[in-house]
C-alpha cells in the first residue's frame, strides 16, 4: 500500500496531523488562549522532559515501569499461549477452562487491584501480577482462536503423514495459530501498559505512573507531561518490539 | 491335469487393494450419506483413476482410505498403512518453505534433517521447481503449490498414493508437462495410485483403469481398462485408436 506513496512521503503524511496539533497547541498556550498552567506549551514540555531525562529520574522511572511490564508480560503471555493452544487441541480441556476464562476475562483488571494488593502485600509482585493477569487472558484467547482456525486440510495432512499429537501441535497448530497469537500479543501489550500505569497511579512510589500521578497532585504539569511523553515512547518501543518479533516468529507472513 | 502357463500364474498372483461395501455418512444418523456400499478393486502397482460427478464422494473415498474418517462402514483389505496423500486444493503449510513442505512426511519417519531436505530438493527439481525450494508457498503460484504437494506425497515412497485432483489448478500446457513428470516419478516407484480427477483426458493419459462413480451416495458404476501402451503422453493418447470411443463411453457414464 505505502509502496505507491514512497516511504518518505508516507512519513511526511503521517506526521502532518501531529505537527498541526502541536503547532496549534504551542500558539494557544503561549498566547494564553488556554491556561498554560494545565496546558504548558509543547516547547516547555520538551524542555522539562529533557531536564528530567538528564537528571536521571525519568530514566529510572521508565526503567522501573518497563521492567515490571516486561516481566509481567512474559509471565502472562507464555502460560496463556500454552494453555490456549492446549485448549484448542483438547476438547476436554477447552470445555473445562472456557467458562472460567471467559468470566475472568470480562472483569476490569483494575477492579482486581485491591484484592491483588491484599494477596501480595504492596510490593512489586503485586504490580507484576496485575500485568501478567491481564496479558494471560488475551494471550489465552488469541492462541485458542488461532488454534481453532487452523485449516482442517493442514490437520489432515499432519495426520496422513504420520505426525503424532506433539509434532502436530509444534509443527502445525502453533505456526497456524501464530498470526492470531501475535496480533493478540500486540493488543495485550497495549493493555499491559494501561494496567501498569493505572496500578502505579494507585499503588507505587516509583515508575512512570507514580510520577505522572504525583506531578498531577502537586500541579507540576510540565513534569506530568514529561511522564506522559515517556509512557508514550515506551509504548511505541514495545509495539515495535512485537512487530520485530513477528519477523522472527512468523517470517512467512507478508 | 493342466499346467497353467507362467503368464496365467502371475495373473492369479496379482494382489488387490480390495474395498468392499464402503459406506460413509457425515454428521450422524440424519446427516449426508456420501458413500453407500462402494466396491472397488485396485490391482497393486497400478494407476487407478476415479471419475465422478461433483459432490458424489470422491474426496470422501480418499479420506476413508487415508484413515481420516471415523464413521465409515465396510472393509478395506489390506488396511493401508500410512499412504501418501495429496488432498484436494491448496494443502501446503504456509509457514514452511517448499522444500520443508516436501520433507514434512519424512520428518515423522525419522529421516534426518539434511537427508530429508536433500531428497525434497531433488524431487522439486524433478517437478521443475528446483529454483523455488526455499520459497514460501505465498511466493508460488497455485499450480506450483500443487506440485509441491505432489512432491510431498512422492517423498515418502509409500506403497499407496492417493491424489485428489492434484492438477486442477494448472493451465493446459503445464498440466501436460506435469502429467508426464508425474508419470516419470510413478514409473520409478510403481506404487499403487488412486487418482481422483474430473478430467476424462487426464484419466486416459495417466491411468491403467478408470472407475466412474455414480452420483451421491457414490458407488462404483463401472471400471474401464485403459489399453494404451506406456510410456504415453496426452498427445499419444489422443491419437491412439479407440480413444474417441473410450472418451465417449466414460462421458456417457458420467452423464447418466
Ligand atoms: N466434513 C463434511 N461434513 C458433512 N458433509 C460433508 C463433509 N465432507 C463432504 N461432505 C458431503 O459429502 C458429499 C461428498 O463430498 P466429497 O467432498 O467427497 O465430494 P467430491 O466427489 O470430492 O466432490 P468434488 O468433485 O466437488 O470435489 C457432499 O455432498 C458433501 O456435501
Ligand atoms: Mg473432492
Amino acid at each position: 500500500m505505502s509502496d505507491a506513496l514512497g516511504p518518505f512521503r508516507a512519513i511526511l503524511l503521517g506526521a502532518t496531523i501531529p505537527l498541526i496539533v502541536l503547532a496549534a497547541w504551542q500558539v494557544a498556550s503561549t498566547q494564553e488562549w488556554i491556561n498554560p498552567l494545565f496546558w504548558p506549551a509543547p516547547s516547555t514540555i520538551a524542555e522539562r522532559t529533557w531536564d528530567e531525562l538528564m537528571g536521571g529520574a525519568l530514566a529510572t522511572d521508565s526503567f522501573v515501569t518497563a521492567r515490571r511490564l516486561l516481566i509481567g508480560f512474559v509471565l502472562g503471555a507464555a502460560p496463556g499461549v500454552f494453555l490456549g493452544l492446549a485448549a484448542g487441541v483438547s476438547r476436554v480441556l477447552r470445555e473445562a477452562v472456557y467458562p472460567t476464562a471467559s468470566a475472568l476475562y470480562v472483569v476490569p483488571r483494575i477492579a482486581m487491584l485491591p484484592l491483588v494488593l491484599v494477596a501480595f502485600s504492596i510490593n512489586d509482585p503485586a504490580r507484576i501480577f496485575m500485568v501478567a493477569f491481564s496479558v494471560f487472558f488475551i494471550a489465552f484467547f488469541s492462541a485458542l482462536s488461532g488454534a481453532e482456525q487452523v485449516r482442517l486440510t493442514h490437520l489432515d495432512v499432519a495426520r496422513a503423514f504420520g505426525a503424532g499429537r506433539w509434532r502436530t501441535i509444534a509443527r502445525v497448530v502453533l505456526p497456524g495459530a501464530m498470526p492470531s497469537i501475535i496480533s493478540g500479543l500486540q493488543v495485550a501489550m497495549g493493555f499491559a501498559l494501561i494496567v501498569i500505569v493505572g496500578t502505579e497511579f494507585l499503588a507505587a512510589d516509583q515508575g512512570l505512573g507514580a510520577r505522572i500521578w504525583t506531578s498531577y497532585q502537586v500541579f507540576d504539569f510540565p513534569a506530568m507531561y514529561a511522564g506522559i511523553v515517556a509512557v508514550t515512547v515506551l509504548g511505541v518501543v514495545l509495539n515495535y518490539l512485537i512487530l520485530g518479533s513477528k519477523r522472527i516468529l512468523a517470517p512467512w507472513q507478508r | 491335469m493342466t499346467i497353467a502357463p507362467p503368464g496365467a500364474r502371475q495373473e492369479e498372483q496379482t494382489r488387490y487393494l480390495d474395498i468392499r461395501g464402503l459406506g460413509v455418512r457425515y454428521g450422524g444418523k440424519h446427516g449426508t450419506e456420501a458413500l453407500r456400499g462402494l466396491d472397488l478393486q485396485v490391482p497393486e502397482g497400478s494407476f487407478h483413476a476415479v471419475l465422478g460427478p461433483s459432490g458424489c464422494g470422491k474426496s470422501t473415498l480418499l479420506k476413508a482410505l487415508v484413515g481420516l474418517l471415523d464413521m465409515q462402514v465396510g472393509a478395506i483389505e489390506p488396511q493401508p498403512r500410512l499412504p501418501a496423500y495429496v488432498p484436494q486444493g491448496d494443502s501446503c503449510f504456509p509457514w514452511l518453505t517448499a522444500a520443508e513442505n516436501v520433507a514434512f512426511g519424512l520428518e515423522a519417519r525419522g529421516v534426518g534433517k539434511r537427508e530429508r531436505l536433500q531428497r525434497a530438493r531433488s524431487l522439486l527439481a524433478d517437478l521443475d521447481l528446483g529454483d523455488f525450494a526455499d520459497r514460501y508457498p505465498h511466493e508460488l503460484s497455485e499450480g506450483m503449490r500443487q506440485r509441491v504437494a505432489i512432491a510431498r506425497a512422492f517423498a515418502i515412497d509409500a506403497d499407496l498414493l492417493l491424489m485428489d485432483e492434484p492438477l486442477s489448478a494448472l493451465d493446459f500446457q503445464t498440466k501436460m508437462r506435469v502429467q508426464s513428470e508425474l508419470l516419470g516419478l510413478w514409473e520409478r516407484q510403481r506404487s499403487t495410485v488412486i487418482y481422483v480427477t474430473h478430467d476424462i483426458d487426464e484419466a486416459l493419459t495417466l491411468a491403467d483403469h478408470v472407475t466412474v462413480l455414480s452420483t451421491r451416495p457414490a458407488l462404483a458404476r463401472e471400471t474401464i481398462e485403459v489399453p494404451f501402451s506406456r510410456p504415453r503422453s496426452y498427445r499419444d493418447v489422443r491419437r491412439a485408436p479407440g480413444y474417441g470411443d473410450l472418451f465417449a463411453r466414460i462421458d456417457a457414464l458420467l452423464e447418466a
